[in-house]
């Protein structure tokens, strides 16, 4: 049994993480002794019930507690405001970072352009990473001349968060290689996890789904909809349709700019076949999941993040567009329809004609979909995690010796020639690399 | 043989470690040998600066002075027994405690205390297990040493007794009416218990401290508990003290109060007996353990202030039993046969 630290946004924050962590420790906390360290104001109740809370400043957080644990766990995404505080814990006190974004310039733009108001530090991050190149296109963001979407592609700042970490757990790590940003931790990708709904619920969602068979056959967006959602690219293609009288689309969440897709909606003549449902209360989400048709869960460009809604989608045994990019691409062919970003438009036309000539194949693509959660399995997610956790932990000399390796790069390139450094960094990487990892014939025993 | 012997210190800090390689190097130079000691300066505090010592040493090289062969390198203390040497032996004082059994304890754990001491204890436990048995020979300062390196390392070592300084000129008087303890005045040595214990003894037992204290915090803090306890007729600071006094200090006292957290070995212990004085010690002590038979040559005490109050105020009001333990004490020393000469058989073989 492990003593471990977690860090992650805790109920009732609006954070599909928040969701996560209150799926995930509860296990957790049945195989580990688990302390959810917070710096919320508020946890939901109930929670606390089932896991001990603590709380900490992240400018002074109590090391002495932390450090009677075998292992900190750190789960970081975009939202500066919600993650900030983990951040500034996990880069002093190494532990194992769990990447909830790969694509991570939004979060440290706010944290440190917003938060700590340190645009030296931030320009100074961009350099370390990314050269010149890196600081001249952040002082470009930060007046303006370059968006936040170009910079989170052009420059994640996934090495960033995890620097120092004694590992990073993603959940895929083909979205992770496709950044080019390879941690000097190591890695592991876990299948994102989720609690399927019992079958016997399932069969009353698609007895529900049956009884509501169309046409009009029912569309429908979800989740937190913010601009790489490709709402435009959706309205536009159902809207250039000529079957468009067949669907149905409702969108349901929080929309990044309510009145522009309004707008849209207008000037597409999509009045009659567009609701705009907003956040739904928990009680509505799952009339609206199982009696819906065919779920577009698109995201472009991709933070590099697994989608909670997806799984969702699968638990209803829902057909799902998705956009063949970061975590999605990985998804298996036969349980989703993929949608190339360059070819939106023509691809979700062509998806949407192929549902209305052949619904009972996309009927049965959900349910090889909600077959695939059988892959997301809590227990066996929480076992690897801990797994991955322990085995990280045994290799934690790296991290010093790693810290004074680049201390002596930078010392010695000041004051010796590198044609007289040779013997002594050759000297000096071979000690470091035993300190890291013991000698061989003890590692070979 | 050229011999050099390798320790790391705190500048301006001296203890017990520092006699010890000082009797070595005499003891080594008195059996014909040529015998120098190398003192690398150690920080432990950021623990961050600790993985740069030990690559310094690990980068150090002493195989040979001036184009002639270092014959024998005997590496004593954290970090400088790294120093690589073709022939190597280590006659372990101790391992960086703080990254051992001392990591949590509520006085002396310090790494405990940093973000990033975590990974500075790991990376100096794997340098310890990899390096360690790099020598030819490991031998250790006591059985509570060997015991801990096979405990915390997976290392075999033999334990190797050695005299303390002066070890021929302690001598007995007739004892008067304090109790004494000479050390280094820190947490680990436990003054603050020796004095809860006092403000608890039922006789009027007096307790006289001789040795510095590592910072000044420290000292300011045992001296207000004194005045808190309102004991200050029953303390007296000796402060740092010659060799000379200090052997008075032992004569003229009644017995040794020694009760410090897991010591190595403990010099005071092997003082005291030379003295023919009964030493009053604690069951989680370590070295002094080694040496004190309870109710035969000392006591030893729970762990608590009323325990070792309870040990002072036996010994206090029976002189005569204090002086029969002081005796089978003194006896006790010499039929271990504890001598530099043996010392340096071994680590020269």
């Amino acid at each position: 049994m492990l003593k471990i630290n977690w860090f992650s946004p805790l109920p009732p924050a609006h954070s599909g993480i928040a969701y996560y962590a209150s799926q995930i420790l509860p296990v957790l906390a049945g195989r580990h002794e688990v302390v959810a360290w917070t710096d919320q104001d508020q946890v939901a109740p109930e929670f606390s019930e089932m896991v001990t809370v603590a709380r900490y400043q992240p400018a002074n957080p109590p090391w002495r507690a932390l450090n009677d644990a075998d292992v900190s766990i750190y789960h970081l995404g975009n939202h500066g405001g919600i993650h900030g505080g983990i951040w500034q814990v996990s880069r002093r006190h190494p532990g194992i970072v769990v990447l909830h974004d790969l694509c991570l310039h939004d979060f440290f733009a706010m944290v440190f352009l917003r938060t700590l108001e340190r645009p030296d530090l931030y320009l100074a991050t961009l350099e370390r990473w990314y050269g010149e190149a890196g600081r001249h296109d952040g002082e470009a963001f930060r007046s303006g001349g370059i968006g936040a979407e170009t910079m989170a592609q052009r420059f994640p700042l996934t090495r960033e968060a995890v620097w120092g970490s004694l590992g990073v757990i993603t959940h895929s790590r083909s979205a992770l290689d496709d950044l080019r940003e390879k941690p000097a931790s190591p890695v592991a990708a876990l299948d994102f996890p989720y609690t399927a709904t019992p079958e016997a619920r399932y069969r009353g969602w698609l007895a529900a789904r049956g009884a509501a068979s169309g046409p009009p056959y029912r569309l429908v967006v979800f989740g937190y909809l913010s601009r790489n959602r490709r709402l435009g690219a959706l309205l536009e293609a159902l809207a250039g349709l000529g079957e468009r009288q067949q669907f149905r689309l409702d969108i349901c969440g929080q929309l990044w700019d309510e009145s522009h897709i309004r707008m849209e909606i207008d000037r597409l003549g999509l009045n009659a076949l567009v609701n705009l449902r907003g956040f739904l209360p928990d009680g509505q989400v799952e009339q609206e999941l199982s009696t819906a048709h065919l779920a577009v869960n698109l995201r472009y460009p991709s933070m590099g993040e697994a989608s909670l809604s997806q799984m969702q989608f699968w638990d209803y045994g829902l057909p799902t567009l998705v956009t063949r990019t970061g975590w999605y691409a990985s998804l298996p062919e036969d349980a989703i329809a993929f949608v190339r970003p360059e070819h939106e438009v023509a691809d979700i036309q062509a998806h949407l004609r192929a549902f209305l000539a052949d619904p009972a194949a996309f009927r049965a693509m959900g349910e090889r979909g909600r077959q695939a959660l059988k892959k997301h399995d809590l227990g066996n997610y929480v076992d690897a995690m801990v797994q991955f956790a322990s085995s990280a932990v045994a290799l934690s000399p790296r991290v010093p010796v790693l810290e004074l390796a680049g201390k002596i790069g930078h010392d010695l390139r000041q004051w010796l020639h590198p044609a007289a450094s040779d013997y002594l960094l050759e000297r000096a990487s071979q000690e470091l690399f035993t300190m890291c990892v013991g000698k061989a014939d003890d590692r070979d025993s | 043989m050229k011999v050099l012997i390798l320790t790391s210190g705190v500048p301006f800090i001296r203890g017990g470690a520092e006699i010890l390689a000082g009797g070595l190097c005499d003891a080594v130079c008195a059996a014909g040998h040529q015998a120098e000691i190398l003192t690398l300066p150690f920080q432990s505090c950021p623990p961050s600066r600790i993985p740069e010592q030990m690559l310094a040493c690990r980068l150090l090289d002493v195989t040979e002075t001036c184009s002639m062969r270092i014959d024998r390198v005997i590496g004593l203390k954290f970090p400088a027994y790294l120093v690589p040497h073709p022939r190597k032996v280590i006659w372990l004082l101790h391992q960086h405690r703080t990254a051992y059994e001392l990591w949590n304890h509520p006085a002396a754990g310090d790494l405990i205390h940093y973000p990033d001491g975590p990974v500075v204890r790991d990376a100096i436990r794997l340098a310890d297990r990899t390096f360690i048995p790099e020598a030819s020979s490991i031998y250790t300062l006591s059985r509570n040493v060997t015991e801990r390196l096979q405990r915390c390392s997976g290392i075999a070592s033999e334990p190797l007794y050695n005299p303390p300084a002066g070890a021929s000129l302690f001598y007995k008087s007739t004892p008067q009416d304090y109790f004494f303890f000479p050390s280094r005045i820190n947490p680990v040595k436990r003054q603050w218990l020796v004095i809860q214990a006092l403000a608890l003894c039922r006789e009027p037992v007096c307790v006289r401290f001789a040795g510095e204290a590592d910072n000044e915090a420290q000292q300011a803090e045992c001296a207000k508990a004194v005045r808190e306890l309102r004991l200050s007729e029953r303390v007296e600071w000796l402060g740092m003290v010659t060799e000379e006094r200090k052997r008075d200090c032992y004569a003229n006292s009644l017995g040794v109060v020694f009760p410090p957290v897991d010591e190595d070995y403990g010099y005071v212990t092997l003082e005291a007996m030379l003295s023919s004085k009964p030493v009053i010690t604690c069951v989680d002590s370590g070295g002094p353990l080694e040496f004190v038979v309870d109710g035969q040559t000392g006591l030893v005490a729970g762990a608590t202030p009323q325990a070792l109050a309870e040990a002072m105020d036996a010994l206090w009001g029976d002189r005569r039993r204090a002086a029969t333990m002081g005796e089978t004490g003194l006896q006790r020393y010499r039929d271990l046969k504890i001598t530099w000469e043996n010392v340096v058989e071994k680590l020269l073989c």
